[in-house]
């Protein structure tokens, strides 16, 4: 594409910066004029902008695609092509201070885009512009219509900004922006308690993640000096520098050591990590409270109190993969601690089965894609923990398809059952419903397919992506780049246990079924069996649909009324369009099939962190044979988990998990009430915090407002108490001071005073002798010990020159008026060794 | 009440009633705001600044026609103004061509504390009764100030001291009017030029009684605060120290709240404290100059070339900083600062928040870091712990356990200025750069966030969080205006405030003085960004959502047009400041730079803890000290006492 080339050359690539601005726009658009807009043009200008950004991406990724066709055919190349990127600088924001010497480190407002961006990008502006679709007919009734879509935009800026940024920070404006739309989107309808609180909750876990950033970003700052990714790549290597100073000292903190009484603290060996961990496990951090992870998963599921639109765009699709997305961008960081890749992986694997756990029994259809949208970031956890960034990052790809659908299905279920049950608990609960493939069959059909995606079917989208994780995680191992290098100085390093794969195969492949289980129960409770919402028929005339009561309990009105419809075409649309990538997306990298695409787009963006510390166990050929074995463990698992799904609500409609819930009653309940982790929260992290908060805050009250500051004011009082003691009134007494000062006057001017300042100039010292009432002076200035006349005399002033390295003592005699006398000795001269004068008084 | 003094503030209040008319809302804002920036770009072309600031004034005037002339007056000022200032901020080649070169003016700084200064003198001669008078006479003074401000960002700042005006006062004792400014104090100045007009004008809609006092307490205190960010001279700048006290005294003392008395001798004895021992260490000061170069002197380069020993430095470097800790506030002397916020009236809140307290952390950079370098470093580290647990994390956790929104509030300043003491402490360029980008976004986030509370204050008359909830359904732009402030003040990547506390945090991580702690105290530094999050949210949920629980507030009236016009500049300061932190921060830096290099001189002179041994010394006069109008005396080098002083 020459002609873009020439309006937008690669360094200044300004079309980043209107496929930014053009969301903005309608977020400011809306927000501002929206509610004098109107509606129609509220949502022609969300969808103008959304459509425009997306057709601008298409054309940035086509153009990036010819580059890197260019250059996987150009020379060099070697048939891998080369991380290409396209950049953009919008202005020098501003600049901090890092690295070693604490050089001045500039952040610009940069954009920038490459392969592994560009996918993002596409998925972000794509399916965001099908998600705006499908509000304009859900949003349809809500009174703030223009702010939801000004959140809407403004969180689609705010996500393009974080995949485009090329430094940290900028990407942390993005980060933090996100955060922001979904406080504001889970809080959209603040009128309830529970949502503004979800929201809340959402914002302060995402908190201490971004904590976890703050850290990542200064650590890098000061080991790298740089915060942009290229500057980062260049100077990863400082990360793991061998020398003990320019590690992280964990104990003691900082580097320090513990002596006197606190000598007891100091341990017998400093602990310290490297650079590369603490700042690797403090990114991840961040990645746990975006991403949703164990322990900071907690609010993911809450976060359902928002809009439907929004658990499908942000809550599923986009924003809570920006974590695995940052895990990707900065592989090389990542891969230079195996510690933090196995604790990624790991933690993956866990959140994985964890959550997956609590699917199971959930009865509130969004919560049960909640929890699944928690398994499946675990799932690209585990991807990218254990080494396989390509897979990882393509369950990111799938998963935005089919969870998505499987959202905005769910969505449409609600905004059906909603016309009819108008509390929301239970207009989303799927024991109310049932049967709906016959009133609804788009959706059905959507949600169908979607599911057979996220179960792993084969040769569906989610069956590729998820065992290509599965498999990597058994044959990758992720190994410390500087092994031999920290060995030859007889350092050790620490390595990952031969064990992890194999174990963490085995928990995905669990995690895998309960999937399988939970997603076919939640199709099965909506779509299949009798509908149980309410009584199908026409309404009677005297219920219609204005005049009963909407804050009505579980089951809306008692009398019959028409049935669930199916959602209009803005609704359906979407759905279709992801069905479809969640039924084909997966040929885009089917790696059993070696249809790899998508592995070779993204290869040269990970190629730095791969070589660097990624081997496979049994090398290369070995691990091709496992591809089918290991295969067979992930479609056991649809197959086990769909069947038991199948055996217990279709099958037996259902008895069998009534039987199996009342046998084990506690464990049911304990998993219903997810495990009771919010509750545990509750109580270990949020009551200590507010214990400390309440501590603080009667120690200011108490101790520095009122003893301290008590504590001085009564001091003040009582040395007005004493003083006031004094003040007795009495005239003897006055006299009595009196007296006794003036006799200390008068012995003051009685005594003889030897006084004298020395000025010095050179060699050379002028000696002024203190006046007084009186006085009359004699002086010693050649030091010989007689006075120089015996009288005394006027002569206030002496020059005196002393010879350098020699001293001189003078002295000086006073007589005053009552005939007393009184001497000193002024020692004058310099001092060899420093060459500064000295000057003594004796 | 003349007729006259009707004002839009009654006038739009009764309006509110018919929803949608006659208040100026969001959307005439941003038109004209809009409309001032392209016109105030399109300007950059014009010779004159001038012209685009005249044309953006009427057509500001002309785009409210609907309302009444006060408001159509001010906000005619405000858009003239505000391109102005885009004008001069962003200066094109072609306009910087085009201009003749500039020249500084010697006078600039002394009309700014005129102005104000005369005006308040000009109020007494005011008739009590005329309060459209008083009013319109009084923001006309303060635009005129604002507007003598603007000039100064021409200036090219590096690393000197500009507009530097030396005027002997009271010879005999080395007092001289010595006023100037460099990186650091330009933008207090024009924090104070720009605040200040905006809590006065949204202060006419509150005050009522004793309208003639209060005008000349606010341009006093303008005047005060002004000279005390431009006084090179160190009696001058006690002068102004004490000066803006008095005011602000009589503002808490007589238009405060319910305990006001009580809050306004706590706020002045706390105060004066620690300015009577700084008082006695400028005078010692002085002395030992005079000591040493045989005339004394008050001026700040000369006190500054004045080396003393460990014993002496460390006892006058604390008589100074505790007066400037105290006014911060820092931990533990920090109490005066809730109470005196939450009895003073909006307008002094707002001052006190967005400018006063910058006088303690600006009073450190520049006094005792200038003039005690060895004693602040070595101080430093053990005051750089308290600012992170007394002042980032303890009051955070103090201001999330407060129930009133204003006590919250004053909890947060002292927070956000812990953040301030400590990118000071640091002593590494980003740490420093960012506690002075921090003390200008502190005024303008926390300064927003006072006039909201004020907001709801007039209308119910109580700031108890357990008083409201739900009511962003009531007071839609007033809940969006909120979230912004909560926003920019939890430090949200976008806001100003990210841009400082990132600073803060990176500076304090990457510091050398802090010694090993620097790693853990930019951990809990970070941590205090989690708090704020935590205190501000709270406290929004608190009062903005759920369902509307009180029937009083079931009727609350949005913000009507005053309140709207007095906290649109400051939304706007966020966002330009948050998104182009640079233009400030290249003519922070260089001021911020030299800062760091004197200390460090000093330092390397005779490193501690074996900092200046002897008799007190005089060194050279830095470089970048202005011209003195007369020679200066005593050229002493570097390492060799000029003239001892003989004890005995």
């Amino acid at each position: 594409m020459p002609a873009l080339e020439s309006l937008f050359p690669r360094d200044e690539f300004g079309l980043l910066g209107l496929i930014i601005a053009l969301p903005l726009l309608g977020a400011i658009v809306n927000g501002i004029w929206g509610r004098r807009l109107g509606r129609s043009a509220v949502s022609a200008m969300a969808l103008t902008v959304m459509g425009l950004a997306f057709a601008l991406s298409l054309v940035t990724v086509c153009h990036l695609h010819s580059l890197f066709t260019e250059s996987l055919h150009g020379g060099g190349g070697a048939g891998h092509g080369e991380r290409v990127r396209l950049a953009w600088t919008a202005w020098e924001w501003f600049h901090t201070t890092g690295g070693r010497s604490g050089a001045n480190i500039p952040i610009d407002l940069k954009f920038s885009v490459d392969q592994l961006s560009g996918i993002m990008m596409l998925v972000i502006t794509g399916i965001g512009f099908l998600i705006h679709l499908y509000s304009t007919a859900y949003m349809a009734e809500d009174a703030s219509y223009a702010r939801f879509f000004a959140y809407l935009n403004l969180f689609i800026t705010a996500m393009l900004v974080l995949v485009l940024g090329d430094n940290l920070v900028v990407l942390f404006i993005g980060w933090e922006g996100v955060g922001l739309c979904s406080y504001l989107l889970i809080g959209f309808w603040f009128g309830k308690a529970e949502n503004a609180a979800a929201g809340r909750k959402a914002f302060l876990a995402n908190r201490i993640g971004d904590f976890g950033l703050l850290i990542g970003m200064f650590l890098l700052a000061q080991y790298t000096g740089a915060l942009d990714w290229d500057g980062i790549a260049r100077n990863a290597h400082l990360l793991l520098s061998p020398s003990p100073a320019a590690r992280v000292h964990v104990w003691p903190v900082g580097g320090g050591i513990y002596q006197g009484m606190w000598a007891f603290l100091q341990p017998a060996n400093v602990v310290t990590i490297s650079g590369a961990t603490a700042v690797s496990l403090a990114l991840f951090l961040g990645c746990t409270g975006k991403s949703a992870q164990l322990p900071l998963y907690v609010w993911l599921p809450d976060a359902m109190a928002g809009p439907t639109p929004v658990s499908a765009l942000i809550h599923a699709a986009t924003m809570v993969t920006a974590g695995v997305y940052l895990v990707c961008r900065l592989s090389f960081v990542f891969v230079l601690s195996p510690f933090t890749m196995t604790v990624i992986a790991v933690v993956g694997a866990l959140t994985a089965l964890f959550a997956a756990t609590i699917a199971l029994v959930q009865n509130d259809v969004k919560k049960v894609l909640a929890y699944s949208t928690v398994s499946q970031l675990g799932f690209m956890f585990l991807g990218v923990g254990v080494g396989a960034f390509t897979a990882g990052f393509f369950h990111v790809f799938t998963h935005a398809f089919f969870k998505a659908c499987l959202f905005l299905g769910a969505g449409s279920v609600i905004h059906s059952m909603h016309a009819h049950i108008h509390d929301d608990a239970a207009s989303q609960d799927m024991r109310n419903m049932g049967g709906l493939r016959k009133y609804m069959p788009v959706t059905f059909a959507t949600f169908a397919i979607s599911t057979l995606a996220i179960i792993g079917t084969p040769f569906t989208s989610g069956f590729f992506s998820k065992d290509e994780i599965l498999f990597k995680a058994f044959t990758n191992h992720v190994v410390h780049p500087m092994k031999d290098k920290f060995a030859q100085r007889g350092l050790g390093v620490w390595e990952q246990p031969t064990w992890v794969g194999p174990a963490l195969y085995v928990v995905g492949v669990l995690a895998a079924t309960m999937t399988a289980f939970y997603m076919c129960r939640a199709l099965y409770l909506t779509f299949f069996g009798d509908f149980k919402g309410w009584a199908i028929g026409e309404p009677s005339a005297a219920k219609t649909h204005a005049d009963h009561d909407h804050a009505d309990h579980g089951h809306g009105h008692g009398g019959p009324a028409p049935a669930p419809h199916e959602s209009p075409w803005q609704m359906t649309l979407p759905l279709v369009v992801l069905a479809f990538g969640a039924l084909f997306g997966g040929w885009l990298n089917a790696a059993p099939l070696h249809i790899e695409p998508l592995g070779h787009w993204l290869d040269p963006v990970f190629a730095q962190a791969v070589s660097q510390g990624v081997q496979i166990v049994g090398g290369e050929e070995h691990a091709h044979h496992l591809v089918w074995p290991l295969a067979a463990g992930g479609v056991a698992a649809f197959a086990i988990g769909s069947a038991i799904a199948y055996w217990m609500y279709i099958a037996s409609n259902g008895a069998p998990a009534k039987a199996l819930a009342e046998r084990n009653k506690k464990l049911h309940q304990l998993a219903l009430e997810k495990w009771r982790v919010d509750e545990f929260y509750g109580v270990a992290v949020v009551g200590v915090a507010e214990a400390t908060a309440e501590t603080c805050a009667a120690i200011d009250h108490g101790i520095v407002d009122g003893l301290f500051a008590k504590a001085t004011s009564s001091v003040v009082a009582a040395a007005g108490f004493v003083l006031r003691a004094l003040h007795t009134g009495i005239f003897h007494a006055y006299s009595a001071a009196m007296v006794v000062g003036l006799a200390g006057f008068g012995w003051f001017f009685i005594a003889p005073h030897a006084e004298a300042s020395v000025n010095q100039a050179g060699g050379s010292y002028a000696i002024h002798a203190a006046p007084g009432m009186g006085y009359s002076f004699r002086w010693d200035a050649d030091g010989d010990g007689k006075f120089d006349s015996e009288r005394f005399g006027p002569t206030r002033d002496l020059s005196v020159s002393v010879e350098p390295g020699k001293t001189k003592q003078v002295r000086l005699e006073v007589k005053n008026a009552f005939g007393l006398t009184g001497s000193t000795t002024i020692t004058l001269g310099t001092e060899a060794k420093k060459g500064a004068a000295v000057v003594g008084l004796r | 009440m003349s007729a006259h003094a009707h004002t839009s503030d009654e006038t739009a209040g009764d309006v509110t009633a018919r929803p949608g008319a006659f208040v100026v809302g969001i959307h005439e804002i941003a038109t004209t705001a809009l409309a001032v920036v392209a016109i105030a770009l399109l300007g950059h072309y014009a010779d004159s600044a001038w012209i685009p600031a005249g044309i953006a004034a009427m057509l500001a005037f002309a785009a409210v026609h609907a309302f009444d002339r006060q408001t159509r007056l001010t906000v005619g000022a405000m858009g003239g103004l505000a391109a102005l200032f885009v004008v001069k901020m962003w200066p094109t080649a072609h306009a910087l061509a085009a201009g003749e070169p500039f020249v500084e003016s010697p006078t600039v700084l002394s009309w700014l504390v005129a102005l104000p200064l005369g005006g308040a003198v000009l109020m007494l001669f005011m008739p009590r009764q005329a309060h459209g008078l008083l009013k319109n006479l009084t923001l006309a003074i303060m635009g005129l100030t604002f507007a003598a401000s603007l000039p100064l960002l021409s200036a090219t700042m590096g690393a000197g001291y500009h507009f530097d005006q030396n005027v002997a006062w009271v010879p005999q004792f080395g007092i001289r009017y010595h006023v100037a400014i460099d990186g650091v104090s330009l933008w207090l100045v024009l924090l104070t030029t720009f605040s200040v007009p905006l809590a006065t004008y949204v202060s006419y809609g509150s005050i009522k009684h004793r309208l003639k006092d209060w005008v000349f307490s606010l341009l006093l205190l303008e005047a005060g605060m002004i000279g005390a960010f431009i006084s090179f001279d160190l009696f001058l700048f006690y002068v102004f120290w004490e000066l803006m006290l008095v005011p602000m005294y009589v503002i808490i003392g007589v238009w405060g709240g319910q305990d006001r008395i009580r809050a306004a001798i706590k706020f002045f004895l706390y105060t004066m404290f620690g300015s009577v021992l700084m008082l006695a260490a400028i005078l010692y000061m002085a002395y030992a100059y005079g000591q040493v170069a045989g005339v004394p002197s008050f001026d700040y380069f000369e006190l500054q070339r004045l080396v003393l020993p460990r014993s002496t430095q460390v006892w006058l470097w604390a008589a100074f900083a505790l007066s400037f800790l105290i006014k911060v506030p820092m931990w533990p002397f920090h109490t005066w600062l809730p109470d005196a916020h939450t009895e003073a009236p909006t307008a002094g809140s707002m001052i006190l928040a967005a400018v006063m307290l910058k006088l303690g952390t600006y009073g450190y950079m520049r006094f005792c870091l200038g003039l005690f370098p060895e004693a602040s470093i070595e101080w430093g580290i053990n005051l750089a712990a308290v600012a992170v647990c007394g002042g980032i994390l303890y009051a955070a956790l103090c201001a999330w356990q407060q129930t009133d929104l204003k006590r919250l509030v004053a909890y947060s300043s002292v927070a956000h200025l812990g953040y301030v003491m400590l990118g000071t402490f640091s002593m590494t360029p980003s740490g420093l750069e960012g506690a002075v980008l921090q003390m200008v976004n502190h005024g303008m986030s926390t300064g927003a966030l006072f006039l909201l509370v004020g907001v709801l204050y007039d209308r119910r008359h109580t700031r108890e969080l357990a008083d409201f909830g739900g009511i962003a359904s009531k007071m839609p732009i007033y809940a969006t205006m909120f979230v912004i402030a909560t926003m920019a003040s939890v430090g949200l990547p976008g806001t100003n405030g990210f841009i400082g506390e990132f600073m803060v945090i990176t500076g304090t991580n990457a510091s050398l003085r802090l010694g090993h702690f620097a790693g853990i105290q930019a951990i809990g530094a970070a941590l205090g960004v989690v708090l704020g999050a935590l205190y501000m949210l709270t406290a929004v949920q608190k009062v903005f959502l759920g369902p509307v629980t009180k029937k009083e507030n079931e009727g609350l009236a949005d913000m009507n047009s005053r309140e709207i016009i007095g906290i649109a500049p400051m939304i706007a300061m966020i966002f330009v400041v948050g998104l182009a932190p640079n233009l400030l921060l290249q003519s922070i830096s260089g001021a911020t730079t030299r800062i760091i290099r004197d200390v460090n001189e000093r330092i390397d002179a005779s490193p501690p803890p074996e900092f200046h041994r002897g008799e007190p010394k005089l060194l050279n006069r830095r470089p970048e000290a202005p011209v003195l109008p007369v020679a200066p005396v005593g050229t002493g080098t570097p390492g060799a006492p000029v003239r001892a002083e003989i004890r005995g």
